[in-house]
């Protein structure tokens, strides 16, 4: 059984593998009848030793992909956003209700959008809304049922549940497709593309200032998300 | 912004190069600001400690281990260095 992962589990990166380490204080040892007995001559202290028991998902790697990277939609359009501990699933029928006097339109929903769930009991994941029930969502639908092919589990009113439209992606992109990042990347992408023109005519010059551009934008767009400012003193002999 | 107006912003009228470069353009985003991620779950397997990135990574966020005394995933630390091996039964 692990206990304090991350205290008795370490990695080492080794080309395109993970190496897992476990750290044990002890010996070797081995069982002799029902005993277990430590091994006279051994060596006790710290080691590492390779992991010593199964663990079902029990390797977990966040990273980044190329994750969807066309989209039909605009982030700047995703506009449904919902939180409420009054929304319930029904399985039989794959509808997702707000409760009375909430509906769909307004919070931000439409037919056919793609939506994603989370905080639920049993019912978190990504779903597409087929239509509103009983009318349509522009119509002032509560209740909205999910496309045949998505599935839910029964789940009452409780939990504190949030759902919200995410962008859905397209894996045979044309030029309507929009690119799945926010406006000022987007426009990053401009100037890669211009830098890869210049390139292409050999115009160096003109392709690492495009490249300066578009690390630049991208440094802005990381910068927005914190909050912290800084101030530098004009020198007195500054050239404005 | 739809792919039809970044190649208008630029001038470029082929499609194909155009989405292949954007796709370029997302990797460099993705190694260096992390817009998105993604999470893999892979089984520990006694004995066993190489275990393959995801085919699809661009750069590595975290990687965890199952505290199944608590059912948590607890982020681990890198080892730094090789460690000594005084007794392995598949070396390499």
């Amino acid at each position: 059984m692990s206990y304090d992962t991350h205290k008795t589990w370490l990695y080492r990166l080794e080309g395109r593998y993970i190496h897992l380490w476990q750290y044990i204080q002890g010996a070797a040892t081995t069982t002799l009848g029902d005993y277990k007995i430590r091994l006279p001559g051994e060596y006790y202290g710290n080691q590492l030793i390779y992991p010593n028991e199964d663990i079902t998902n029990g390797l977990r790697v966040e990273y980044t992909a190329l994750i969807e990277p066309f989209v039909g939609d605009a982030w700047e359009d995703l506009t449904g956003r919902y939180s409420d501990d009054g929304i319930s699933f029904t399985a039989s029928t794959r509808v997702i209700a707000l409760g009375a006097g909430n509906t769909w339109l307004s919070a931000g929903f439409a037919d056919d959008d793609k939506i994603r769930i989370i905080g639920s009991a049993s019912n978190d994941g990504d779903y597409t809304i087929d239509d509103g029930v009983g009318t349509s969502i522009a119509g002032g639908a509560t209740s909205i049922d999910l496309i045949s092919t998505d599935s839910l589990t029964d789940e009452a009113a409780g939990e504190s549940i949030t759902i919200y439209q995410i962008p859905d992606e397209d894996t045979t992109p044309d030029e309507s497709n929009h690119v799945n990042l926010n406006r000022l990347l987007s426009l990053s992408v401009v100037d890669y593309l211009k830098a890869q023109l210049a390139d292409m005519q050999g115009n160096v010059q003109m392709k690492e200032y495009y490249m300066r551009e578009f690390w630049k934008k991208i440094g802005d767009n990381e910068s927005n998300k914190r909050k912290i400012s800084m101030t530098f003193p004009t020198s007195p002999y500054a050239i404005r | 912004m739809t792919i039809q107006e970044l190649m208008e912003r630029v001038g470029m009228k082929e499609t194909t190069i155009a989405i292949a470069w954007i796709k370029d353009a997302f990797h460099l985003i993705q190694s260096n600001a992390k817009e998105h991620t993604k999470v893999q779950k892979i089984n520990i397997i006694d004995g066993i400690r190489k275990y393959p990135f995801p085919a699809d990574m661009i750069s590595l966020k975290s990687i965890s281990v199952k505290d199944t005394t608590d059912s948590k995933y607890k982020k681990i630390r890198r080892l730094v260095g090789e460690p000594t091996v005084t007794e392995d039964t598949d070396p390499e």
